[in-house]
């Protein structure tokens, strides 16, 4: 890397950040951004910039919006009496596009994992508790990966959930073992909402 | 730099005590093993490829690993994995799955990798199969604890006092020194009073607990004083043997806190 001028050098250390990209792949990505044409690299730029200042949290959600309620929770169309409760805005965006659930979601931002020392507190799950009892909420369904983390934060809600006059359901066939939502197929997420069985 | 390019397979059994993922559909594992003690390694497409992890790297489920090496390389590469055991008793149930979190914890804590333990390899897997296949008790998560000192080289002193050898039948109002990682009678405890006092009967059990057969565990049942004692010597001891608090105990602390609440 030492052969490259410095501001090159800069952006190959900048992008060799993102998960999963090597100094290989850094290298790659910036002597691509070095030949496009300038208009291409200032757009990646700004929107690099504007994904920072525009996206937030909704307030009752938590999943990534640019308003300040996400278009799912602006729908009036949607039934708020079902939250489906997901880990992450990915896990969101499987069950959406599987297109059998016209609930409501609640994102978690993360799993339960004990040994990374992410507990409930690390999570969105106050904030889950909060809106069920503030609001009418007829069913939960817990629709988190069936890995250990995603299995045992869903027994967590279950056991939080327990003396409440909701029914508490978990996705079911189809997501094998350890599987994630997000290589999921469309076919197998819409059985999985649609068998969901009780917890 | 034409030496040691070659790449050596082995196949081992082992346990999954962590995991990240990397990149698009990788996984970085470590893996307590039979034979090699504890490995880390790359499986690359471990989120995608059913055919050769088919969905293995799992907490502490239990596979047959396939993994390739080159000399001098930090991480193995892991070929394929084959499911032995998910634990399926366990996965299904809060309090089990917390126990098993804090087991594995537990190992990669006191373990460094390459460094085979085939007396820990065994423990690990007759406390996961026990969580697995009764019901939850705290005495399992304590008389894990002592085995794991025992087999680690870290066991404390528990037979008698550990400055002047009186044995702990014969000491009155016995106390536990973490620092010293043992037993000090009265008379040697000076005016130290860090010491944790505990009673003959719980170190008699942890005793107990330490070598008694596996299949003959569920005998040992502790009163509540001296399953708070021995939670407390252990814990002090463990902690002040890593020098630090375990992440499971803090997370297992919060749930706690959050279900008595509700
Ligand atoms: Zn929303
Ligand atoms: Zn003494």
């Amino acid at each position: 890397m030492t052969g490259y001028a410095a501001p090159i050098r800069r952006l190959i250390q900048e992008l060799s950040r993102f998960p999963g990209v090597g100094e290989k792949t850094a290298t790659r990505l910036a002597l691509h951004i070095l030949t496009a044409a300038e208009e291409d690299a200032r757009r990646l730029a700004e929107s690099i910039i504007e994904v920072k200042q525009k996206i937030r949290l909704c307030p009752i959600c938590f999943n990534l919006t640019d308003k300040e309620r996400c278009d799912i929770c602006r729908d009036a169309t949607r039934d708020k009496e079902a939250i489906c409760v997901v880990s992450d805005p990915d896990s969101l965006v499987a069950v959406e596009e599987s297109g059998s659930f016209q609930g409501t979601y609640h994102v978690l931002h993360g799993l339960l994992s004990p040994i990374d020392g992410i507990g409930p507190e690390s999570l969105r799950l106050q904030e889950l508790l909060d809106r069920i009892s503030h609001d009418s909420v007829r069913e939960v369904i817990l629709a988190t990966n069936p890995s250990v983390q995603g299995e045992s934060t869903a027994l967590l809600i279950a056991k939080l959930l327990h003396d409440k006059d909701i029914t508490i359901t978990r996705i079911a066939l189809g997501v094998p073992v350890g599987g994630d939502l997000k290589y999921t197929d469309k076919m197998t997420m819409a059985k999985a909402i649609e068998f969901r069985r009780g917890m | 730099m034409t030496k040691g390019h070659r790449r050596t397979t082995y196949k081992t059994t082992g346990f999954v005590l962590r995991f990240i993922d990397y990149g698009e559909s990788d996984r970085i594992v470590t893996f307590y093993t039979n034979d090699y003690g504890k490995v880390k390694g790359i499986a690359k497409g471990a989120r995608r490829s059913k055919k050769r992890f088919a969905n293995a790297i799992e907490l502490f489920s239990c596979s047959t690993i396939i993994f390739s090496k080159k000399p001098r390389q930090e991480l193995v590469l892991i070929e394929n994995c084959d499911v032995i055991n998910h634990y399926p008793d366990i996965r299904t149930d809060l309090e089990k799955t917390l126990t098993a979190s804090y087991l594995i914890e537990l190992i990669d804590q006191f373990t460094v990798e390459g460094k085979r333990n085939l007396q820990l390899f065994r423990l690990l897997k007759d406390f996961l199969e026990l969580i697995n296949n009764s019901d939850y008790s705290e005495e399992i998560i304590r008389f894990f604890e002592i085995r794991l000192l025992k087999h680690t080289g870290y066991e404390p002193v528990l037979e008698r006092c550990i400055v002047c050898n009186m044995p702990i039948d014969r000491t009155e109002n016995p106390f536990f020194n973490p620092k010293n990682g043992g037993i000090q009678c009265v008379k040697c405890r000076h005016n130290d009073f860090s010491f944790i006092p505990v009673s003959i009967g719980t170190v008699k059990m942890l005793l107990m607990g330490k070598e008694i057969e596996i299949d003959r565990i569920h005998r040992l049942i502790l009163s509540k004083k001296s399953l708070k004692e021995s939670r407390e010597i252990l814990g002090s001891f463990i902690r002040h043997t890593l020098g630090k608090e375990l992440k499971s105990l803090q997370v297992l602390n919060q749930i706690k806190r959050m279900t008595v609440q509700s």
